[in-house]
């Protein structure tokens, strides 16, 4: 919102104060500045002068030559505007006068001599207006500074919105003022209005307001009143230009007006010709229906709606748009004035639903005080009058007051507010400051009584914690010294989950070179068809601004697989991983279950499939352990739900039996489609899962004080045979002194052997009582030949 | 006899000068020194010598052998030491200048940032709590007083899912949950991933990460959160830092306060950073809403308490001077490779 510090003026004495440190002060105390422009600085030296000729000029259609009388002097000006004729007053930019920050001087048009120039109001910088030259009323003083007729001076500061949300009564020129009285400590002038009074004898206005719920009713309040005899039909230049300034473009003088006061008040008001309008009835549509707005848009209104009708006829949307068929138009003498309050969430739902969020609704939405419907009447006829002397109110003041907001008291004791705010102010400081603002206040020792005004009272202001923020704020947070307390201190669980999460991403990072990425949780429509993924239907997003992309992610792998696919166009290889959340849509249930899921992506043209499985498996084991202690296991798995799933090369990886995750080569199909030379495997791992589980305790194991001995079996085995199944012979071959046992190589290529292989193996044996003797030792090795051989593995001799 | 030991002596002096190789010297040792060595020879023959000089002689030729015992272990260690002066000027020269494996990987910025703030607060006595990110609308909005059709929904487009709930658009979204789990006194951090349904630009995204703080005891003063805030800011940013406060309006909070620090990277002179502002507006803060209190069941007669907004992703940006926050999505290992791990 635009504020004018014109305006402001008209309600407080600002003289002596510093506009800017105003405003920063404002920000502090108040709501946050986003900008501030001074208008008129770049405008020097135009003056008031009158046409006195108007010539063609030769072999030019539109270019005139005058003569301007300055009341000084009379000089030759050529003059392009369409509208330009004798006997016109102009606001005339000298030679050496400043137009827009430029220095106006002499110049040649069409081989003619031009003394400056007759300006536009797009160039004297008060409105977007460039069809013509203006045109001054007659009684202008020649010669007079043109800032004396048209107020071009003025400061404007614009306030975030945002930080208005809950301040109703900010919405206004004359709420703004009460803030700049209260951090400034001057008075507010009193707002100067007629009185309605004086027509109490006139006829009432014919209002009806349907009321279908007495406590939340759509209309809470209908005020009316009648006028005639409006001929006028443009504003003063002082509201025209404050409009302008502050946002908003001229109409005509009756549109203008309204404009005017809901900028002034916060009051929206509607001026509907009471040719076509005379009486009114606001009620709520029956039936579907279409309307033309103000803007001579089309626009389908849902049964429900809030209208204002005339007798049966809709002729506005209450609260966000006048219709086009009941607007002011250049022949409007009379009008029916409407100053009302409606249900702020009713507004918001209409005005969301017509996707038309005008400034009557974004007013109303704010939950507006309905005290200000007769005192925006008041208003707009005092500064009516001033606009046009002739106007005559027809009507008393007519006014259907459905819901009053309850009045509301707040009491507190003086130390509630010191603790609160952590300082101890002076009784003094916090009754001015909220009799500045408009509280009633009553003390009574340390006690306060505190009235909220009406229009602080919709739902701005209701408790405690509001009275400290106003004290607070106008205080000023800067003199608050930051002290603390000494609260008790315990120490803090740690989260497992977390603290898993952690230490694989380090590990991962460190050790694997691994980089992590952050990608979005909902699956990317679009690449799924040109890789060829295929995802399984999952809780679907309805609203969002890219339509396709709606579904979220059940599995880690296919934001992995986006991830690799954009990579791999730049480098030869991409090994990434994330930590993020997979939601499961029971359709049984309402709620989407939520994971966090470790997912790995592997890709390089560089290495076999067979590395990156390894590579995966590693990092697998050593999250697995890393803080947890705990192994996992490897199995092929079964049942494959995913396209992009390697029907042979896929391995589920459980711990303490549970399920936690699995690794798999990328299915060939899909590979290709992100690039047929690399290879490319990814895993996930359920960290939440994971994290919960007890962590293994780590018992110290003694070591033997004697000599152990090593020796190798290389043992022959059919290709298919797993490791896993060797390991279990030796496990169950009941050696006697076996310490440990590790896999030194595998070797395929014995040409030889064929559909065999050679698995070598290193036995460590030894004792915790003496050193082996080379019978012990011949016997070990006896058994698990035996064993090995039971199983028909035989060795290599 | 003498005679012929002082010409051993003189022709072992000579052998020794041409001598080049260990294996020489070796052969020189055996030659004087070995089983059937010269001087050996000589002491063999002492029975041959007169009696009466024959001590003397054996004296003699024991010497003689010491010296050339000497001789030889001194010419092996010259000769050792030659050896090793020719390996080292013979050596291969390395340059260092090659490129070698520097494989060490990347955690995103956000994870990086993240866990230095959580080291911060659990440093002082907060706990960390983990949000969901599909949430309900309730815990989203009508927990934090932000009723249905209120226009404070505005600063937030929502991602609505089809069950009627939504992605968490604030971490807030937890407070009460974690109110009504730990109660009061509580202090309490909870980062997480957040989404506003907007079209993406250098400074807007649907994906983001914030990181909210909660801490209620009694008598918990707009004073307090100065000092707090003050205190763990200047910890972030490893300096001093100057906070100042501005109303701001957030309903879950009672008064609201935005605030914003003195660039820390200008000291408020002015930079790109502050954009020439020297104040940065950086974390939503306020008194917790009695009403929020309230549906955390706690009571806000008895207990006090404040909260707190920080843009992990903006903080980010600040940290690695990345001036478009959809970098941080975007999963360009170009981007993500240069963060490193701390």
């Amino acid at each position: 919102m635009y504020i004018s510090i014109n305006w402001i003026k008209d309600f407080v004495d600002l003289d002596g104060i510093d506009v800017e440190k105003l405003i920063y002060k404002f920000t502090m105390s108040t709501a946050e500045v986003e900008g501030i422009t001074k208008h008129g600085q770049d405008v020097d030296g135009v003056i008031v002068a009158k046409v006195i000729s108007v010539e063609n000029v030769e072999n030019s259609k539109k270019l005139h030559k005058l003569m301007v009388d300055t009341g000084k002097e009379k000089l030759q000006v050529i003059c392009g505007a369409p509208n330009v004729r004798e006997g016109i007053k102009v606001a005339y930019a000298q030679v050496g006068s400043t137009v827009s920050g430029q220095k106006i001087g002499k110049a040649m048009l069409a081989g003619q001599e031009s003394n400056g120039m007759c300006l536009s109001e797009k160039e004297l910088g008060i409105s977007d207006d460039h069809s013509g030259i203006i045109i001054l009323d007659d009684d202008a003083p020649l010669g007079e500074n043109i800032k004396n007729i048209i107020p071009v001076d003025d400061i404007i500061y614009e306030v975030d919105n945002k930080s208005l949300t809950n301040r109703p009564d900010l919405w206004g020129h004359y709420g703004i003022a009460r803030e700049i009285a209260a951090i400034t400590g001057r008075k507010l002038k009193p707002l100067e209005v007629e009185n309605l009074d004086l027509y109490n004898n006139l006829e009432k206005l014919n209002i009806g307001v349907e009321v279908k719920d007495d406590e939340n009713p759509l209309c809470l309040r209908y005020s009316s009143m009648r006028v005639e005899n409006v001929t006028k039909k443009q504003a003063s230049w002082k509201v025209k230009v404050r409009l302008y300034y502050c946002g908003m473009r001229s109409i005509n003088l009756l549109a203008d007006m309204t404009n005017y006061i809901m900028l002034e008040l916060g009051q929206p008001m509607h001026a509907f010709d009471e040719k076509v309008v005379s009486s009114v009835n606001v009620k709520t549509l029956d039936k579907d229906i279409e309307f033309v707005t103000l803007d001579s848009q089309k626009r389908k209104l849902d049964k429900g709606t809030l209208m204002i009708c005339h007798e049966d006829e809709p002729v506005g949307i209450a609260g966000v748009m006048g219709g086009l068929a009941s607007e002011i138009t250049d022949n409007t003498t009379s009008l029916f004035l409407e100053s009302a309050n409606f249900d702020a969430v009713a507004i918001r739902k209409t005005a969301s639903k017509l996707d038309l969020r005008t400034d009557a609704a974004a007013h109303y939405e704010k939950t507006l005080d309905p005290e200000l419907t007769k005192i925006a009447i008041a208003r707009f006829i005092k500064l009516l009058r001033e606009e046009d002397k002739d106007i005559k109110v027809t009507s008393s003041f007519t006014d259907i007051y459905i819901k009053k907001y309850p009045h509301i008291t707040i009491h507190m004791d003086k130390d509630y507010i010191d603790k609160c705010i952590g300082k101890v102010l002076t009784m003094d400081e916090i009754v001015t400051t909220l009799t500045n603002l408009e509280f009633g206040v009553k003390v009574d020792g340390k006690n306060l009584t505190i009235d909220v005004p009406s229009f602080r009272a919709t739902k701005d202001v209701s408790q405690k914690a509001d009275i400290i923020e106003e004290i607070a704020r106008i205080h000023g947070y800067d003199n608050i010294e930051p002290k603390t307390n000494l609260w008790k201190i315990s120490p803090v669980p740690k989260d497992p989950v977390r603290e898993l999460e952690y230490d694989a991403k380090e590990m991962l990072a460190i050790k694997y070179g691994m980089s992590e990425v952050h990608s979005y949780v909902w699956y990317n429509t679009e690449l799924n068809q040109e890789l060829g993924i295929k995802v399984r239907d999952n809780l679907k997003i309805v609203n969002g601004i890219v339509k396709l992309d709606n579904t979220l992610r059940r599995e880690m792998a296919p934001t992995m697989l986006y991830a690799i696919d954009k990579n791999l166009k730049y480098m030869p290889e991409c090994k990434i991983f994330e930590v993020g959340r997979t939601f499961d849509y029971e359709f049984d249930g309402k709620d989407a279950k939520e994971y966090k899921v470790l997912g790995i992506g592997l890709a390089s043209t560089k290495q076999t499939e067979k590395e990156l499985v390894y590579e995966a498996k590693s990092m697998i084991d050593n999250v697995v352990n890393i803080n947890r202690n705990l192994n996992a296991k490897y199995e092929n798995m079964v049942n494959i739900q995913y396209n992009w799933i390697h029907p042979v090369n896929t391995f589920k990886i459980t711990v303490n039996g549970k399920d936690i995750g699995y690794i798999t080569v990328i299915h060939p199909k899909i590979k290709d489609a992100i690039n047929p030379k690399a290879s490319i495997v990814v895993a996930e791992l359920r960290v939440d899962t994971l994290g919960e589980m007890i962590k293994r305790d780590i018992s110290y194991k003694e070591v033997t004080k004697y000599q152990t001995v090593n020796f190798d079996l290389s043992l022959i085995v059919d290709k298919d045979i797993k490791y896993s199944q060797i390991e279990d012979i030796i496990n169950t071959a009941n050696m006697k002194y076996l310490m440990e046992y590790s896999l030194v190589d595998i070797y395929e290529g014995n040409e030889k052997l064929q559909n065999k292989k050679t698995v070598t193996i290193r036995f460590t044996i030894g004792s915790y009582t003496g050193t082996l003797t080379k019978e012990q030792i011949d016997e070990e090795r006896e058994i698990i030949l035996k064993a090995l051989n039971k199983n028909n593995i035989f060795i290599n001799e | 006899m003498e005679e012929k030991l002082s010409l051993l002596k003189e022709q072992l002096e000579k052998e020794m000068k041409e001598i080049k190789t260990a294996t020489d010297v070796e052969n020189i040792r055996v030659e004087y020194l070995g089983k059937k060595g010269k001087v050996v020879e000589i002491l063999k023959n002492l029975k041959n010598v007169e009696p009466s000089k024959r001590k003397e002689v054996g004296q003699k030729a024991n010497k003689l052998r010491e010296e050339i015992e000497n001789i030889v272990e001194q010419k092996k260690q010259e000769l050792k030491e030659k050896e090793y002066e020719n390996r080292i000027k013979n050596a291969e020269k390395i340059d260092i200048t090659i490129p070698v494996d520097d494989k060490i990987g990347s955690l995103h910025p956000i994870t990086i940032v993240q866990k230095e703030l959580e080291d911060i607060f659990t440093g002082m006595g907060f706990t960390v709590e983990d949000g969901n990110e599909v949430e309900t609308e309730y815990n989203n909005f009508e927990a934090v007083n932000v009723p249905k059709y209120h226009p404070a929904r505005d600063m937030q487009d929502t991602f609505w899912l089809e069950n009627g709930e939504l992605l968490k658009t604030q971490t807030s979204a937890a407070q009460n949950k974690i109110m009504l789990k730990y109660g009061a006194p509580l202090k309490a951090i909870f980062p997480g991933r957040c989404f506003r349904n907007e079209a993406l630009d250098a400074s807007h995204e649907n994906t983001f990460f914030q990181m909210e703080g909660m801490m209620i005891d009694k008598d918990v003063s707009i004073s307090n959160l100065i000092y707090f805030m003050k205190t763990f800011l200047s910890e972030i940013f490893k300096k001093e830092v100057e906070v100042r406060l501005r109303p701001g309006y957030f309903p879950f909070v009672e008064p609201g306060f935005e605030l914003d620090i003195k660039c820390p990277y200008c000291d408020g002179k002015g930079c790109k950073v502050c954009k020439n502002g020297s104040w940065i507006e950086l974390c939503p803060c306020g008194m917790i809403h009695p009403n929020v209190l309230k549906m955390g069941g706690i009571d806000p007669e008895k207990y006090s308490g404040f909260a707190f907004g920080l843009g992990l992703s903006r903080l980010a940006m600040m940290k690695y001077n990345i001036n478009d926050l959809r970098a941080l999505n975007s999963c360009d290992l170009r981007i993500l490779k240069q963060m490193k791990i701390k």
